[in-house]
């Protein structure tokens, strides 16, 4: 009954779980990727923040930074949550879905620098913050404009019957999941990286990659 | 199967070390014996094995696993005809690991290594033109469907050569000692790498020879199609010795030149895929 059209993208779906006409599903890639966002999150969820040796500055002293008691809770919560809306975005079987889910990374991801009270972290926070609701505009506007033009926002459906799609649908949408994963962007800037706590400056990379691996399967299947 | 994951490590860990013998005799040094990697990465696998008393103990471990698992998987998707997608995915999913390596010790040279992993992201942009270009031409991402339009329209190595030299970037910004590799560079010690000593070296040193192989078949299948064993490995040594023939002459450049540089070309190559595109 169910055969997934795009089945020479990812593969042939391995498990369908059929609402109406949306279909959330797992094809060989979506699995792959489903998988590296849960071993991530599981890491976030057991491993303790390393002490990241810094130099102070004029001087030969090296100091260890600390993650300590309400940041920790804070941070791990956030990247707990930032790898079950991944897991969401790699898994959805629908536009509106995705879309949600991304805006719910992008949200994650400036929880997660935000809690670092450092002055330059939270200047990133800030920045990433203003791009990621920017962004949201785009990734939103792709979806309505698909349903508008097609009548359904299933990634099924709509790979079915491809390319089905408005061209400017999976630009806008490209251009909204680009502004929600962002921050790695920003890796050019040391900012994010004088906020300590690998486990969660990782979720940050891994999410956004993930998205990204996410968006252009949809973009080749619809 | 189960005879080409064990072989792969032995084998990549000798691709390695021709690597270094070919670079060498290019800047006539004698060079280190080929099979050196092989004694290097069982060196490693007895040596002492601790974890820094900063490091984040879980991630530090864990991290080696993910990346020795990541390559076995992309190994498996190469042989069993996969999604190229699926493969490309985990190549991306290596600079997550080189991240985690490199910040987990909370050492500044690791630290570093880690985030010249990220910002040397631009290498993966040709990955996308790789895919982009593929499936324009033959209409699919699975690698058997791909080696299957080989194998009736001929080689993809001459009518997609701007996606042939994208994948040749690519694989050559993963080689050591290339113009691309900002995140061993020495002036960071061993980069990311720099306090994973012992088993977890070992362990980081077997997932590159894997990750050797799997790029060097990848792109023998992907574009000249399916060979026999013996030749799959004579063609994945000539490719690899053009990529020593390249490290070997050009200088490791700065973080800042390497992103810049793969920039410009992945456009000049976008471009030419485009007009290949509309002249189709």
């Amino acid at each position: 009954m169910f055969e997934l059209a795009s089945f020479n993208i990812g593969g042939h779906e391995l498990f369908v779980l059929p609402f109406g006409d949306i279909v959330n599903y797992f094809t060989p890639y979506t699995a792959a990727l489903f998988i590296f966002a849960l071993i991530f999150t599981i890491i976030c969820i057991i491993s303790k923040p390393e002490r990241q040796l810094e130099t102070a500055f004029g001087t030969d002293a090296i100091y260890a930074k600390e993650v300590t008691g309400k940041d920790l809770r804070f941070r791990r919560f956030m990247a707990i949550a930032c790898g079950i809306a991944t897991m969401g975005a790699v898994t959805s079987g629908d536009i509106f879905n995705f879309t949600l889910f991304v805006s719910m990374v992008g949200i994650c991801i400036i929880g997660i620098v935000a809690s670092v009270k450092y002055k330059h972290v939270l200047n990133a926070a800030f920045n990433y913050g203003i791009i990621s609701m920017l962004a949201t505009i785009p990734l939103f506007g792709g979806a309505a404009i698909t349903l508008a033009a097609t009548g359904t926002l299933s990634i099924w459906e709509l790979s079915a019957m491809a390319p089905a799609m408005p061209g400017i649908a999976k630009a806008l949408i490209l251009v909204g999941v680009m502004g929600e994963g962002i921050a790695p962007f920003y890796a050019a800037k040391a900012e994010l990286f004088r906020a300590p706590g690998a486990p969660y400056v990782i979720m940050i990379h891994v999410s956004s990659l993930l998205m990204f691996l996410r968006v252009v399967e949809i973009m080749l299947a619809v | 199967m189960i005879g080409y994951l064990i072989a792969a490590p032995f084998l990549g860990l000798l691709f390695m070390g021709i690597h270094r013998k070919v670079i060498a005799r290019i800047q006539g040094r004698p060079g280190p014996p080929i099979w050196q990697e092989i004694l290097h990465t069982l060196k490693f696998s007895f040596k002492e094995t601790w974890v820094p008393r900063t490091a984040s103990k879980t991630l530090f471990i864990g991290i080696v696993f993910v990346a020795i698992a990541i390559w076995v998987g992309a190994l498996c998707v190469v042989l069993l005809g996969g999604s190229l997608l699926l493969l490309f995915g985990i190549y991306m999913v290596q600079k997550m690991v080189e991240h985690g390596v490199g910040l987990s010790p909370g050492s500044p040279y690791a630290k570093f290594g880690g985030v010249r992993s990220v910002i040397s992201a631009s290498s993966e942009i040709p990955l996308f033109a790789v895919i982009g270009g593929i499936y324009f031409f033959t209409g699919s991402l699975m690698i058997s469907d791909i080696i299957q339009y080989q194998a009736d329209n001929g080689p993809l190595l001459f009518s997609l050569l701007p996606a042939a030299i994208a994948m040749y970037i690519v694989i050559l910004s993963k080689m050591h000692y290339g113009p691309f590799s900002i995140v061993e560079a020495k002036e960071i010690v061993s980069g990311y790498k720099t306090e994973h000593f012992g088993a977890w070296r070992a362990g980081l040193e077997i997932s590159d020879a894997i990750r050797t192989v799997v790029l060097l078949m990848a792109f023998v299948l992907l574009f000249w199609g399916a060979l026999s064993p013996l030749l799959l490995i004579i063609a994945m040594l000539i490719i690899l010795v053009s990529l020593s023939f390249v490290c070997a002459v050009t200088p490791m450049l700065n973080p800042y030149d390497s992103v810049t540089m793969q920039l410009v070309i992945i456009v000049i190559l976008v471009a030419w895929m485009a007009i290949l595109g509309l002249i189709a």
